[in-house]
């Protein structure tokens, strides 16, 4: 992609955001006749102009550039949920659990990745966010293990490189 | 015959499925603590719900319907972190103490 000055960045921003919602209502609805579709399109912008006015369109918000990366970061995500998800399955059957509570720190420059990273810890099971301060998470972990796995900083790593 | 073998896939995948709704249900009960508990609760959202809808997709066929049930995994990946932690937190912020089993 070119160089793109801020204002045509942010028309790209706003043209994908309609482009989601008007997916969004097509596939909630399924309807193809045009008098519904025009509907659709009365009902999208409507949303459109009130997420203008509650100024959820800003950059930070709205991340054009990890939109592409996003799918491949789901599946690797969700084979992260799997693997811990079998572990704490064990620790459960087997009771040998050993409840910690650890730090980790965050090296994410804006705060959608801080939140990203905060929903990824706690979306996988075994690993519960607690509380963000600025930089350093407070992390509740089942077991050992679990809580080594998170202090690698793959994970970390791996969300920093989404926003590159 | 192809039908048979689609129905077996997601029996198969909805057997997993409820056994880590089980094993999240169990956690529930057995774990000592909110902290520990949460835990378990998300084995439920993220693993149980997720083999469920997969099996859900697998069964109903690849349509419209099966794009529909690919959103609930979707809105539960933002929702439950957000209703996990918000526990966590309270917890946390009114005194808890996490604590272990094994105690020194």
């Amino acid at each position: 992609m070119a160089k793109l000055n801020k204002d045509s960045l942010k028309t790209l921003s706003y043209i994908t955001y309609f482009i989601i919602l008007f997916v969004f209502w097509f596939i909630l609805s399924g309807y193809l006749k045009s008098l519904l579709l025009f509907f659709g399109l009365v009902s999208v912008l409507f949303v459109f102009w009130m997420s203008y006015r509650a100024k959820a369109l800003e950059e930070d918000s709205l991340p054009l550039k990890i939109i592409l990366r996003l799918p491949f970061y789901w599946i690797w995500l969700f084979k992260e949920i799997f693997k811990s998800g079998i572990t704490t399955t064990a620790l459960i059957w087997n009771g040998k659990y050993s409840p910690q509570l650890i730090s980790v720190k965050a090296s994410q420059k804006n705060r959608t990745g801080i939140a990203n990273y905060a929903n990824a810890i706690t979306l996988t099971p075994g690993t519960v966010t607690i509380e963000v301060d600025k930089k350093t998470f407070l992390v509740h972990a089942l077991s050992k293990k679990l809580s080594e796995d998170l202090q690698t900083d793959d994970m970390n790593k791996v969300i920093t490189d989404l926003d590159k | 015959m192809s039908y048979n073998y689609i129905e077996l896939i997601s029996l198969v995948l909805l057997a997993i499925g409820c056994f880590f709704i089980l094993s999240g249900s169990l956690g529930l009960i057995k774990l000592p603590d909110v902290f520990s508990r949460i835990h378990a609760a998300g084995l439920i959202d993220t693993l149980g719900s997720g083999f469920i809808v997969l099996a859900l997709i697998v069964y109903s066929g690849f349509s419209l319907l099966s794009l529909k049930l690919l959103l609930i995994p979707l809105f539960l990946i933002f929702t439950s972190p957000v209703t996990g932690h918000a526990i966590a937190l309270f917890a946390h912020e009114s005194g808890y103490k996490p604590k272990g089993k094994n105690k020194k």
